[in-house]
């Protein structure tokens, strides 16, 4: 392990910074849970947030992306292992992406910066409820993650809701969806690097319909109205608006206009999954 | 004729600038015994200071001096129109972000780890927040939280509406814009060794802060001297004194160079905005389209001082008396209040864009209550090139209104969109005028001088008052030396900002080009005489044979002497040439009201608009710019579609709103400016009648583009959907629910 102060930015001046730099996935658990410190890879989430409220961590445990299935794309008889610190920059350049996931290397595009997508990762972007979060949890990807009790998958969602503080994110695997019918759409305040006010991802997986969305009300799995689309087997119902809005709004999402658009979009979404345009 | 960007076209200096190779004052961190300062600013919005206890912070690591009100020389106050902000606040503090104390130290994160041990205790005040009942509140200052009410008037208003058929009456908002210029505020102060300070800072009018600087600094005004380097974006926002006050105390008691340089954070807690304005506008014509009445009351909030708004409130109303329009009476009022709500002055259209959004809007709105083509009723209510301006005063213009208003019409952007728009967007377009006057007007004092001579090197020195924050100054300065001398551009060294040398008046007002050319057009023949007769007797040639050119002076096509030989043999220094002129304004004898040389622009927009989420997508914008000769292509290409990106910005995406005299943004990741997805096509047309003989041919672009393009996309917005917003920034969400009770009425 190495242990260094972070360099002085002589212009942000931010406070120094303990940045830990275990040897391996089990060492940087080990750290996480001595020091109480936060993991860090991109650090593009990381930064400005601290920098806002001018609160700077005394330590941080950098992950390594040459440690074994953090980084990089696998396909195998599971569907496709992602590792966690595979840049949304290089995500968008694979051609397994293209193969399982077509959407979403033109949505990309409108995740973040540039920059901001040369440093960020996955696992940074899924942890904190991003873009990619909602078409995680559509997808119902399954998390590979370590911990001071050993290592472990389970579903995304079961993970949000049991995760401890020395969790690290080694990856997560998405389920064959060859064939499978997905849309996304980001709704933000501009074209690209916009904050997210909504993002929905709607899968058709050839027999059921999932829909998740994430964004300004958090994180959520529209359970309901699955329910009620699946069970209707009519997707461009104009109905599902009034489940939508009404399962959004029980969950948080409280501002009346965006539950709207998010109604107009879900049926869109449903719309193109269900002719598979 | 449309202008285009040509290969080549643009010169080293922009590229420079867009490889970011381009140095600016906050890059000048290898001065010797460089110190870094950090400004300590106010928690509170409002607040009584008892006590600033700095005894901590001087023990700290790296601190060479922590100053507060007790350590400003001379006077604790600055500001262009009124001096009333505090350079570091004595017993109070009005705005979030106000200054208190500063400290200068070896390290910035020294300086800043020192502001964090500095004492203060506040007592809060009740915040002043709302610009409706600021004027009930207890004064920020003075007697009244009303700084200014100013009215124009015209005719008998309330006659020419008792005779009106058609009258409109609509409530508008503009948001509190930001300048988000690339460089934030900064720059540095340097001791002269010999008591005196030299500024080099981003800013726009060096003479004016030199003399601010020398009257806080209790120094005399010989003894400051500013260096207004080239900046990254200032807009108005570097007009006001930013950190030069706190740099220059912290230089005089340190004896050392000291840099601040805001961050992002704070400079969008402490930098100056757009006044937001609320104003309800009633409008109303007879059976034929003609506007007889035009009534106005606006309330424009400048935050806790007073800055530029009053010039910027008598901005606003020339504007908002519709100077395109021939109306017969109108009755225009404003006023300006004092608020917690951060400071509000300069910022690119100067109050007049907030106007015209909402003349236009009313020009729509009355063509639709007249079942009426909207650019019909502009037709037949234009004013002519023979009339005068709306206030009675003569203006100038570089082409016939109609003219520009034609041109408007035949834009190829009202074809209907493409097919590659799917069905879930709504397209439409729509157009608006705008017009624009240079200089400072109203008969302010506004003059501007330049220089020209041979250095000892042999370069041709030209040399002006004017800071270059982007609009390429040299470059325009250099086309027009070439264009009269015959010269090229490696000839000419352009040196400009200098506090020290010729005094051009303030870089704002779109004044600079104007000035330039007249000053130009006076020194450069009797240079170009100075050159010749000195060539003349080294040559023995007969001066009527000689003329400048590339590199030197020439006769019968060839060169006969350098620059560089003339420079050596000949007398350099009587080369020297300075001229000065007064700002154009109108004939003698003239009512010095509003602005003599008048530019018109007309924006035509195409937008979609997204049927499911309300979001608007400005697709193109053309621009018909009637604003005398272009002398450098690249600078008005830029000027008008800069502008009109902040113009997009302003409609769409940006504001800072305040909660209880707190911005709820803190820095780009909150406050939306647009990104170059966001920009949409643009074209940019010239009409230029103005005859070869006009005296003032050579306008500045650098506010017009801004002018038209709000009401332009909100009229194209109406286009596509049917809903007029009167609102800015256009909210996505208003207008999906408004589209939401259209469909629903229609099923």
């Amino acid at each position: 392990m190495s242990d260094s102060l972070s360099n002085l930015n002589p212009v942000t001046a931010r406070r120094a910074i303990r940045v830990l730099r275990p040897d391996s996935p089990d060492q940087a658990v080990s750290l996480a849970r001595q020091f109480s410190a936060s993991y860090t890879a991109g650090g593009t989430w990381l930064q400005p947030t601290h920098e806002r409220d001018q609160c700077w961590p005394e330590t941080l445990v950098a992950l390594n992306s040459s440690w074994p299935g953090f980084r990089g794309l696998d396909a195998g008889p599971n569907g496709l292992t992602v590792g966690a610190l595979t840049s949304l920059a290089e995500l968008a350049r694979q051609a397994l992406i293209r193969d399982y996931l077509p959407p979403l290397a033109m949505f990309l595009n409108r995740v973040a910066g540039p920059g901001v997508r040369t440093l960020g990762t996955v696992g940074g972007n899924l942890i904190v409820g991003g873009d990619l979060s909602a078409l995680a949890m559509a997808l119902d990807v399954r998390v590979d993650v370590i911990n001071h009790t050993g290592e472990r998958a389970l579903p995304f969602s079961r993970w949000l809701r049991e995760r401890a503080s020395d969790d690290l994110l080694r990856g997560f695997t998405i389920p064959d969806c060859r064939g499978w019918r997905i849309s996304l759409e980001k709704l933000g305040y501009r074209e690209r690097f916009s904050p997210t006010r909504a993002t929905l991802a709607c899968v058709h997986d050839g027999d059921r319909v999932r829909l998740a969305v994430s964004g300004e009300g958090g994180l959520l799995r529209l359970v309901a109205t699955e329910t009620f689309v699946n069970d209707r087997a009519d997707l461009a119902s104009g109905d599902v608006g009034a489940v939508i809005d009404r399962e959004l709004a029980a969950h948080g999402w409280q501002d009346a206009h965006l539950r709207m658009a998010l109604r107009r979009m879900t049926t869109e979404l449903l719309s193109e999954v269900a002719l598979g345009t | 004729m449309e202008l285009k960007p040509q290969p080549g076209m643009a010169g080293t200096g922009v590229l420079e600038r867009i490889e970011g190779r381009f140095g600016y004052a906050t890059d000048q961190h290898h001065l010797p015994g460089l110190l870094h300062g950090a400004i300590l600013r106010s928690r509170h919005a409002h607040a009584r200071l008892l006590r600033v206890d700095t005894s901590r912070a001087r023990l700290m690591p790296g601190v060479r001096a922590v100053v507060t009100a007790a350590d400003v020389p001379g006077l604790n106050r600055f500001g262009i129109v009124v001096r009333d902000q505090p350079v570091l606040c004595e017993d109070r503090v009005r705005y979030e972000g106000d200054a208190i104390a500063a400290v200068a130290a070896d390290t910035v994160e020294q300086a800043r780890a020192a502001l964090e041990v500095i004492d203060v205790d506040y007592a809060p005040l009740a915040v002043v927040d709302q610009a409706e009942t600021a004027e009930q509140m207890s004064p920020l200052h003075g007697e009244s939280n009303l700084l200014a009410r100013e009215a124009f008037e015209r005719g008998d208003t309330d006659a020419a509406f008792a005779r009106c058929e058609v009258i409109v009456e609509h409530h508008y908002q503009t948001p509190r814009q930001m300048h988000a210029f690339m460089e934030t505020e900064g720059g540095v102060a340097i001791p002269d060794n010999n008591g005196g300070v030299i500024f080099r800072v981003g800013c726009q009018s060096g003479h004016r802060d030199a003399e601010q600087l020398a009257d806080i600094l209790g120094l005399k005004p010989s003894q400051v001297t500013v260096e207004a380097t080239p900046t990254g974006g200032a807009f108005g926002g570097k007009d006001e004194l930013t950190i030069q006050p706190a740099a220059g105390i912290l230089a005089l008691q340190t004896g050392s160079p000291v840099l601040i340089h805001l961050d992002r954070f704070e400079s969008c807690r402490t930098g100056i905005k757009r006044h937001p304005v609320s104003m309800i506008m009633t409008t109303g014509c007879d059976r034929q389209g003609r506007i007889l009445a035009h009534r106005v009351d606006a309330l424009l909030d400048t935050g806790a001082y007073a800055s530029l708004g009053p010039a910027v409130l008598e901005n606003f109303l020339d504007h908002a008396t519709a100077p395109l329009y021939r109306i017969e009476a109108y009755s225009v009022s404003g006023r300006l209040v004092y608020t917690n709500n951060g400071v509000s002055g300069a910022f690119r259209g100067f109050g007049g864009n907030q106007a015209t959004f909402a003349v236009e809007s009313q020009i729509d709105a009355l063509a639709e209550k007249l079942a009426m083509c909207p650019m019909e009723l502009r037709r037949i209510n234009l004013r002519t090139v023979d009339e005068p301006g709306s206030r009675g005063q003569v203006v100038r213009w570089t082409a016939p209104p109609s003219n520009v208003l034609a041109e408007a019409g035949a834009s190829p952007l009202w074809a209907p969109a493409g097919s590659d728009l799917r069905r879930r967007w709504l397209t439409g377009t729509g157009m608006a005028m705008g017009a624009q006057g240079n200089g400072l007007g109203d008969g302010l004092p506004d003059s501007g001088g330049g220089r020209v001579s041979l250095t000892a090197e042999g370069r041709i020195r030209l040399e002006f008052g004017f800071s270059d924050y982007g609009q390429n100054l040299a470059e325009a300065i250099t086309c027009l030396v070439c264009e009269t001398l015959g010269c090229v551009a490696g000839d000419i060294d352009v040196v400009l900002g200098n506090s020290r040398g010729p005094d051009s008046g303030p870089t704002s007002a779109s004044r600079s080009s104007v000035l330039i050319h007249g000053v130009l057009a006076d020194i450069l023949p009797r240079w170009n005489d100075c050159v010749r007769d000195q060539a003349a007797a080294l040559t023995g040639l007969p001066r009527d044979q000689l003329h400048s050119g590339p590199g030197g002076l020439f006769a019968g096509g060839r060169q006969v002497l350098s620059y560089r030989e003339l420079a050596e043999k000949g007398q350099p220094e009587q080369t020297l040439i300075d001229a000065s002129q007064a700002f154009p304004v109108a004939p003698e004898g003239n009512q010095p009201v509003g602005r003599y040389l008048q530019l018109q622009i007309s924006t035509v927009a195409r937008v979609a608009v997204d049927r499911l989420t309300g979001r608007v997508r400005v697709t193109d914008l053309h621009h018909i710019t009637a604003a005398g000769r272009v002398i450098y292509p690249p600078g008005y290409l830029g000027q008008i579609e800069g502008a009109a990106i902040m113009g997009l910005g302003m409609a769409l995406s940006e504001d800072m709103p305040t909660r209880q005299g707190h911005y709820l943004a803190d820095n780009l990741d909150q406050y939306i400016i647009p990104t170059m997805q966001d920009v949409p096509d643009q074209r940019v047309d010239v009409l230029d009648n103005t005859p070869t003989t006009d005296r003032f041919p050579v306008r500045g672009v650098g506010e017009l583009g801004i002018e038209a393009v709000a009401p332009a996309i909100c009229s194209a917005i109406e286009a596509a959907t049917g809903i007029r917003v009167r609102h800015l920034p256009v909210d996505a969400g208003y207008l999906l629910a408004e589209l939401c009770a259209q469909e629903e009425t229609c099923s």
